[in-house]
């Protein structure tokens, strides 16, 4: 749940999704859910001549599983934070897998 | 729940209530029900008056003895069952200009002329007649016999002009049609009779729904109702519903009065229409309900026309077979004078009814099966599902939630992020869900039912809570091993999604864990070690700031109880706090001569490390904090800001790694430091700098930006503690021992302290470090310094006029900072 957790806070920023068909989207994040699904306003894709079907594309849901990077906007992560929520994240799984 | 589906089946019945409609012409049944029963008129002790359950009961209301004819009026149960439900009235309606046509056609396919057909069958393959014929000639007829016959069709697609075409001369027909509801068939054929050519006056298609209320009502109130006289259905209706709305009997209206009418109509206006026509068919005897053999008929004859054309087995022949089927018809007058397009309304008419008959029949099969102690028990048991599906026990719990979503929720709290769903899925869900259910159980039911309705809100709430309980204690089990199965069945849910890969950790971890243990204590500053430990100093951190977050309120001093727990808490937080002691390793001996450093300083020597100091000092107390800070000091040598930060001949620069390291040494562990240096006694001033010069080679220190910090706030702080005539005389003594010796020390290396050029940037910290020297020396010590560094101040000063101004005065800003310390100014170099 880290990584759901971590990009809700991200909601409303702007961020780049990178496809693993190498498309490049950058827009708004709206919400994300448990399987990482994507929904993004305001799309904007990168490299738009190489794909010209997604030129009238404005906002769309991405499906968690085809996403390869998620490029954030670094002033809207709190590092020491997600250092603590990773840990705890750490000390609960090895509390359920035991 | 089917209900619904019927209702909105209805819209069309929903006319605004000054609308005028025929007997039939039901406005939304259920509505009717529902407000009779608001209206108290229901004894049933069911405190969830909602839709579904309006109907329960109903029939209470009703004579029992009247059941007799509910065969007649509504056929042998399940009779219109096949009349399907899939009518497109739309669809219909825009076809009503053929219809006549098809009509006509019908009729020939239907009954050729030379069919042999049983009575019965006869008579229901006229269809204007049927009815009629029934209840006139038989005494247990259902009305409905012509679907016996495999030949006929039911009218579907004529029912929609009952919508649309025919609709606006429907309220003419009211008053009539409300006034023959009391006549026997045979009054109405007799009335037939005598007026077969003129239709009552102002009526534009009067025969059209004029025979349609006639033998569905008739049929049940036939044995009560005397013959009403031939003149009564010409009064004007408007008149004749008026009055009777007026509660005047029929009796002062009309000559031969109607004696049940005033029984049969206890509310005024047409309400009551539906809520009769209802309850007789909730009335309906279970033996009613029984599908009729008819049931096995094909489904395809009760399509509508189109499909049907190849069926018949003679060639529609027109008008004459029409004319052939007259005979046939009981009382063919009846239909006689109609034409083609009245009867044709007539049969859209009984069709509709007859499905509408079947719908309510269909529907109300079901009626009272459940009590409503039944439905809220499915109710709970839906919503301990729910409970238990999405495995939402964090959602009751902050501290679940927090260790599930823990970044989301601190982070939220700390940049003030609106938190859009709080408790977002299901316990927000669950109470919402329960506030409805509640509202509807309560709403109307509290009115009669209170306590009991309270009851239930009461149980469902308990059972919701048990559920919680329940999902919260029982461990989860994440797969099931289902008997004959090749695998096991994971499953997940939106917390904890399937797990793709079931790796199975060896049960024999502990032992493996031993040997990692004795293998990290033989080599305790290696760098996996250190890293362990660092987790191992947040864990405890995190551990006591949790404590924090659990702090019980300040105890009032008359309450035992949360002395108690005060207490408690703190008894716990000063175990954290020892455990994360002991992690920190401050205490480990000091091994001298090692090639490793001290844990506590190989712990600093991580940015990680670092970065935890801050956290640390605010969770211990005083005297923990000067222990580690007489251990930097101490192992100052040792320090990576320290140990790295010289300049190897030839270099100009550190490294980046190194400036990074020093960067962050300074802002996360130096304010630390300074701030409880800031509030040290003079004596711990004093120890500190003695241990200093003891303890570390303070030529190599001094030339770090990190130990010449450190230096810098010993100084300071015992310049400040000299200004505050705080030290004591022999403390003082002390110092300026200890003074003594650090200036002679560094007086060599002076000039070295700086950058090599004067370019390099930021010189500042050295300056500050003269400049706290400088206050505490004496006028010979500052001579000395001022002689040992002159050169550098020049040099500064000269390249401050190639600067931009700005930079220019910080430079001399930073150098002045020196000069003012010794009581000079730059201003007087010129």
């Amino acid at each position: 749940m880290l990584f759901f957790s971590f990009f809700k806070t991200l909601t409303n920023q702007t961020v780049t999704i990178e496809l693993k068909n190498d498309i490049r989207i950058r827009g708004t994040l709206k919400s994300v859910d448990q399987y990482l699904n994507i929904k993004l306003d305001d799309v904007d894709v990168l490299d738009l001549d190489k794909y010209p079907h997604l030129s009238s594309v404005k906002n769309m849901f991405i499906r968690g599983s085809v996403v390869r990077y998620v490029v954030l906007p670094r002033s809207e992560v709190d590092v020491g934070l997600l250092e603590d929520a990773t840990r705890r994240e750490a000390a609960n799984q090895a509390g359920k897998a035991r | 729940m089917s209900f619904f589906g019927f209702n909105t089946a209805l819209p069309r019945d929903r006319a605004p209530p000054g609308d005028q409609r025929g007997i039939f012409d039901a406005p939304d049944p259920f509505a009717e029900v529902a407000r009779a029963q608001a209206a108290g008129l229901q004894a049933d002790d069911d405190d969830v008056i909602n839709f579904e359950d309006t109907y329960d009961g109903l029939g209470d209301q009703l004579d029992e003895d009247q059941d007799e004819f509910n065969d007649d009026t509504f056929g042998g149960g399940g009779d219109t069952s096949g009349v399907g439900r899939d009518f497109d009235f739309f669809g219909k309606t825009a076809q009503v200009a053929d219809v006549i046509g098809e009509e006509q056609i019908r009729y020939g396919l239907q009954k050729p002329p030379g069919l042999v057909m049983p009575p019965a069958a006869e008579a229901a393959a006229t269809l204007a007649a049927a009815e009629a014929a029934a209840a006139a000639q038989k005494p247990k007829r259902s009305g409905y016999e012509k679907y016996e016959d495999p030949g006929y069709i039911p009218d579907l697609q004529a029912k929609s002009s009952v919508w649309s075409a025919h609709k606006r001369a429907e309220p003419s027909f009211q008053g009539p049609s409300l006034a023959k509801k009391m006549m026997s068939l045979e009054e109405v054929e007799a009335q037939m009779r005598q007026h077969p050519t003129a239709p009552p006056p102002g009526l534009s298609q009067p025969p059209v729904s004029l025979p349609q209320p006639m033998p569905d009502l008739s049929h049940f109130q036939q044995p009560l109702q005397p013959p009403l006289p031939e003149g009564f259905p010409h009064l004007p209706p408007e008149f004749v519903q008026a009055q009777l709305a007026k509660g005047i009997p029929p009796s002062q209206l009309l000559p031969p009065p109607p004696p049940m009418v005033p029984e049969h109509f206890p509310m005024p206006g047409h309400a009551p229409n539906i809520p009769l026509h209802l309850l007789q068919n909730a009335h309906l005897p279970p033996q009613a309900m029984t599908p009729p053999p008819r049931q096995a008929m094909p489904p395809r004859a009760q399509r509508p026309f189109p499909q049907q054309q190849p069926q018949p087995p003679v060639i529609p022949q027109g008008p004459r077979a029409q004319a052939n089927q007259m005979p046939m018809v009981t009382n063919p007058q009846q239909l006689m004078h109609l034409n083609e397009e009245q009867r044709i309304a007539y049969l859209m008419e009984d069709a509709r009814r007859a499905k509408r008959n079947h719908k309510i029949f269909l529907l109300s099969k079901g009626n009272g099966l459940m009590t409503p102690q039944d439905k809220n028990f499915i109710t709970r048991i839906q919503l301990q599902q729910l409970v238990a599906a999405a495995g939402n026990v964090a959602d009751f719990d902050s501290e679940a939630v927090l260790s599930e979503d823990f970044y989301y929720q601190v982070y939220s709290q700390i940049r003030g992020a609106p938190r859009q769903h709080p408790h977002q899925p299901l316990g927000h869900f669950a109470q919402t869900y329960l506030l409805q259910t509640g509202n509807r159980l309560g709403g109307h039911g509290s009115r009669r039912h209170g306590n009991s309705a309270d009851n239930h809100m009461q149980r469902m709430q308990q059972q919701v809570q048990r559920a919680v309980e329940a999902a919260k204690q029982k461990p989860k089990n994440k797969q099931l091993i289902i008997e004959g199965s090749l695998g096991k069945i994971s499953f997940g849910n939106a917390k904890a999604p399937k797990p793709m890969l079931n790796i199975k950790r060896p049960d024999s971890s502990e032992g493996a864990k031993t040997t990692k243990k004795a293998h990290a204590d033989l080599s305790l500053s290696d760098r996996k070690s250190i890293l362990t430990n660092i987790e191992g100093v947040y864990s405890a951190l995190m551990e006591l700031e949790d404590m924090e977050r659990t702090m019980p309120p300040p105890p009032d001093e008359n309450d035992p109880e949360a002395i108690q727990q005060h207490m408690e808490w703190r008894q716990k937080v000063r175990a954290l706090n020892q455990k994360l002691w002991q992690k920190l390793k401050v205490m480990e001996p000091i091994v001298p001569n090692t090639n490793h450093p001290h844990p506590f300083i190989a712990f600093l020597s991580c940015p990680k490390g670092k970065k935890a100091i801050p956290r640390i000092f605010r969770q211990i107390d005083q005297e923990q904090r000067v222990t580690i800070l007489t251990m930097i000091v101490v192992n100052l040598d040792t320090l990576d800001v320290v140990r790295r930060a010289q300049l190897m001949p030839g270099e100009t620069q550190l490294s980046l790694a190194v400036r990074e390291a020093i960067e962050l040494f300074s802002q996360a562990v130096m304010p630390s430091l300074l701030g409880y240096v800031n509030e040290a006694p003079f004596n711990i001033i004093i120890g500190l700098l003695g241990l200093m010069i003891a303890q570390t080679h303070v030529e190599l220190v001094a030339k770090t930006r990190i130990g010449l910090g450190i230096l810098t706030m010993l100084l300071s702080r015992a310049e400040i503690v000299k200004e505050a005539g705080q030290a004591t005389e022999r403390d003082w003594q002390q110092w300026v021992e200890k003074f003594n010796v650090l200036f002679d020390t560094l007086e060599p290396i002076f000039p070295d302290l700086f950058p090599q050029s004067i370019n390099a940037g930021d010189d500042m910290y050295v300056w500050q470090f003269l400049a706290a020297v400088g206050i505490g020396a004496s006028p010979e010590q500052q001579q000395r310094l001022v002689i040992s560094v002159k050169d550098r101040v020049m040099e500064t000063v000269t390249y401050s006029k190639t600067l931009p101004a700005d930079m220019a005065s910080q430079r001399l800003g930073n150098v002045n900072l020196f000069m003012r310390a010794i009581g000079l100014d730059v201003e007087l170099l010129g």
